[in-house]
């Protein structure tokens, strides 16, 4: 971040026609379009990003069984999303963001469903920040735009549960350009209501429509390199999402908001962004998972960056 | 000072957000125990299902109320059980307190939950392997309780819960016995205390009958049930509600009577329901009827039919002569006007189904690893006898003719489904948002089903009547919006059932309760 500090100092200047700070618009899986680099928009800019995303699998673990099932094929997510993030100081950063989802299979009978999902928004805080090494807070919650059914799984776009994130995030940016970060987040999801008034979950059923999404943690390590700021960035990732409790898929049956979902996901993440406009791009896959699919996905994001908010500026 | 102000404000918002204690646990509507509005002293008279009459199992005289044996019961109750109840001890009183009948028809409805799940297909024996009852915790596990199998599990538990009370209220009005509390002003119980005589206890006759039953249809769940059965006994003695002679003849009257009812069960043709061999016979049966594109599995691999013989099935309430003359004629087949018109409404569903009609599909569709619609009526009849206050007579009278209409619906539609052998709309293309059932389409079992208990439910409730008749038009609608049924298997299959209720309804009237 100092080199990035230090070069936002220098050219001033000739800061609207080169964007010299890279911002987290890439978009991730479904349910983790999260702030999770140690970059910064400097205040009073802008960057507006729109992003395609495509997630499918054919495999899936069933509690521990990993299979495939016939009646569904390859199930494929697609999601469009529209991100805006903003410095509202150089160190504080806001973002925000909304994405469109549909689902599909390639055989059998389920209908896909789609809609507008959880609008989410995030603040990212500098807290530390010592010989390339950073310390940063990060605090997100997400809420529920569509009125989606959530228990239509795995066709459903999203599970309807209000969540809050706290984020630990920290950081070493050697002047090589050569970054690690690492992160860890405890995520607070809340109960959801489903259409019937009654369903099973842990071995029994309970006489309600309110149905308890358990809560997750995340963490993941990064290892990368970026230049010129961060107009160019190229990384690989790990990323390990678990809920905290949660019951498992039966045998033959289909999963539920209650199931306790985990997976790893390893990938590669890249950036270039010369001048305002930009483009990134991201692939993963799931190496490992519980009550999950199998995923290989992929996303492209388009990226704006503009300083309008204080005309004088652009003198 | 301003970067200060923000990360104070950063910090106090990320410690609000993890240190938010945000309430996740989940309240079911509490059930109060209640004193019921009437005693039914006259039900030691009513006719029974399957016993000959109330007198058909005998029951021991008890003890008098000055006989040593009962006082040292009474003393025992006041001075050694209820002085050391635990915390857990009272809870299971709150959960047993709203009623024996109310309570074991909601276990049963957990454990078709439990068991509702279709066998997978096994690669190496090329294969849907069927449930085996000698193993019944092995994959697949048996039994896979499938809304016929449902319906039958709740029918025979509560003719047994039915049966077993008949007799239980003779003995209790022959030898009057008085509760615990009413023979020694002392003892102060935790339940209420109605003047019904307490022996035989009806919580124990109920609790032995339903774990009877609920052993022979679960056969997997012995520990659990023993649990239960256990509880369930020990409950009405830590409450102070009963003496343990009184627990003990009505355990033994329920277990006889439930063992009398389950020996009916096992030769009601359940064991040849699954006669798959009949499969070919019945489509060119159905194509003698003039079906000319006959139903197939969509599943992949392709399943074989649910249940192509419980139409076989014994009936409760009408016979097999009466059941072929109300049998539903099929209006019209696949390709006429008629069905591309109803095929057109599905087409547009399936285009652009709305939230609303979503929800209604969701609401009733009662699939895979749910209690199946059987179990959704039931669950609706037991509320509305908690509701109004019945004695666990009257509530497990309510519930067998509720539940034994529930089997007669599903054993009529099931001969209807495979009399006809339609194809389901998946078989031109659809999708279903709800899960598709592997079998044929006319008549739609959730309409027959739903229309039969909401009739019974409107003769036993009038004030209700109509509200029941609109949840079964929901639930039977609930399927075309599912996309899983055409509009003329909802409509046949609600006048369908809606007849078969009314044979549960003459039976009630005849069996002279006066309800």
């Amino acid at each position: 971040m100092l080199y990035e500090s230090e070069l936002y100092h220098k050219k001033m200047k000739s800061f609207i026609k080169y964007t010299l700070v890279g911002l987290m618009c890439a978009t991730s899986s479904v349910y983790a379009q999260m702030p999770h680099d140690a970059i910064y928009m400097p205040k009073q800019t802008y960057c507006i990003a729109a992003s395609y995303s495509n997630s499918s699998w054919k495999e899936y673990w069933e509690n521990t069984l990993k299979r495939d099932n016939l009646n569904m094929g390859k199930v494929t997510t697609q999601s469009a999303m529209l991100m805006v993030a903003a410095g509202i100081t150089d160190k504080l950063n806001v973002i925000v963001g909304l994405p469109y989802i549909s689902t599909k299979t390639s055989a059998g009978n389920l209908m896909g469903q789609k809609g507008v999902q959880d609008a989410s928004a995030w603040l990212k805080y500098k807290l530390v920040e010592k010989s390339g090494l950073s310390l940063h807070g990060v605090v997100g919650a997400s809420i529920p735009v569509g009125n989606y059914v959530p228990d239509f799984l795995p066709m459903s776009i999203g599970l309807q549960a209000k969540t809050a994130t706290g984020r630990i995030l920290i950081n070493y940016l050697h002047k090589s350009g050569m970054y690690v970060t690492g992160h860890g987040s405890y995520i607070l999801r809340s109960n959801i209501k489903v259409d019937r008034d009654a369903y099973q979950a842990d071995n029994r059923v309970y006489n309600t429509n309110v149905v308890g999404v358990p809560n997750a943690t995340d963490a993941a390590a990064r290892l990368g390199y970026m230049k010129d700021g961060s107009r160019i960035q190229a990384e690989i990732f790990v990323e390990r999402f678990t809920c905290v409790g949660g019951d498992n898929i039966r045998r033959n049956d289909m999963p539920f908001p209650t199931n306790n979902m985990q997976m790893t996901n390893a990938g590669f993440y890249a950036k270039f962004q010369p001048k305002n406009i930009g483009f990134n791009v991201r692939v993963s896959k799931t190496l490992a998972g519980l009550n999950v699919g199998q995923s290989l996905s992929y996303s492209v994001g388009f990226l704006y960056q503009l300083n309008y908010f204080k005309k004088e500026e652009k003198k | 000072m301003k970067n200060i102000n923000i990360k104070s404000i950063l910090i106090f918002t990320g410690l609000a957000i993890l240190g938010t204690s945000c309430d996740k646990n989940i309240t079911e509507p509490l059930k109060e125990a209640y004193i019921p509005t009437k005693l039914d002293e006259k039900a030691g008279t009513w006719k029974t299902y399957i016993l000959a009459n109330s007198a058909e199992v005998a029951v021991a005289a008890p003890k008098a109320a000055t006989d040593a044996a009962y006082l040292k019961e009474l003393d025992s109750l006041k001075n050694k059980i209820l002085p050391v109840l635990t915390p857990t001890n009272k809870d299971a009183i709150v959960y047993w307190g709203a009623g024996a009948v109310y309570r074991w028809n909601e276990i049963a409805r957990e454990l078709a939950a439990r068991y509702n799940l279709a066998p997978a297909y096994n690669v190496e024996q090329g294969k849907y392997p069927v449930p085996d009852a000698a193993n019944p915790l092995e994959e697949p596990k048996f039994p896979f309780a499938n809304p016929p199998y449902t319906a039958r599990a709740l029918a025979y538990l509560s003719v047994a819960q039915y049966d077993a009370l008949v007799s239980a209220w003779n003995y209790k009005f022959k030898y009057n016995r008085k509760a615990p509390s009413k023979n020694d002003a002392s003892i102060s119980a935790l339940l209420p205390v109605s003047d019904l005589p307490s022996y035989p206890s009806e919580d124990a006759v109920v609790a032995g009958a339903s774990y009877t039953i609920l052993v022979a249809m679960f056969p997997g769940e012995v520990p659990y049930l023993d649990s239960k059965l256990a509880e369930a006994k020990n409950v009405r003695v830590w409450a102070g509600t009963n003496v343990p002679s009184d627990i003990s003849a009505g355990d033994a009257l329920g277990k006889v009577v439930g063992a009398k009812i389950m020996a009916k069960a096992k030769v009601d043709g359940m064991s040849a329901a699954n006669n798959q061999t009949l499969v070919a016979g019945q489509i060119e049966a159905a194509k003698g009827r003039g079906v000319k594109e006959t139903w197939l599995s969509q599943e992949s691999p392709i399943r074989p039919p649910m249940l192509p013989n419980y139409g076989a099935v014994t009936t409760w309430n009408f016979d097999k002569a009466t059941m072929a003359k109300i049998r539903p004629v099929l209006p019209y087949i696949v390709g006429s006007a008629e069905w591309q018109k109803e095929f057109e409404e599905l087409e547009k569903i399936n285009k652009s189904q709305t939230r609303e009609q979503a929800r209604i599909a969701n609401y009733w569709a009662d699939g895979a690893g749910s209690y199946t619609p059987p179990g959704h009526w039931s669950r609706e009849a037991a509320n509305l006898c908690y509701e109004n206050k019945f004695s666990e007579v009257a509530m497990a009278r309510a519930l067998a003719l509720v539940n034994t209409a529930l089997m007669d619906a599903g054993i009529a539609c099931w001969d209807t489904k495979y009399y006809y052998y339609t194809p389901r709309p998946q078989q031109f293309g659809l999708k279903t948002s709800v899960g598709l059932p592997n079998f044929p389409s006319y008549t739609s079992g959730h309409s027959t089903f739903s229309a039969a208990a909401a009739t019974v439910l409107g003769s036993i409730f009038p004030a209700k009547a109509a509200e029941m008749n609109e949840k079964a038009k929901e639930a039977s609608n609930s399927r075309i919006y599912g996309l899983i049924h055409f509009r003329v298997d909802c409509e046949m299959g609600l006048v369908h059932g809606a007849k078969i209720g009314e044979y549960a309804i003459a039976r009630g009237k005849a069996d002279g309760s006066g309800y």
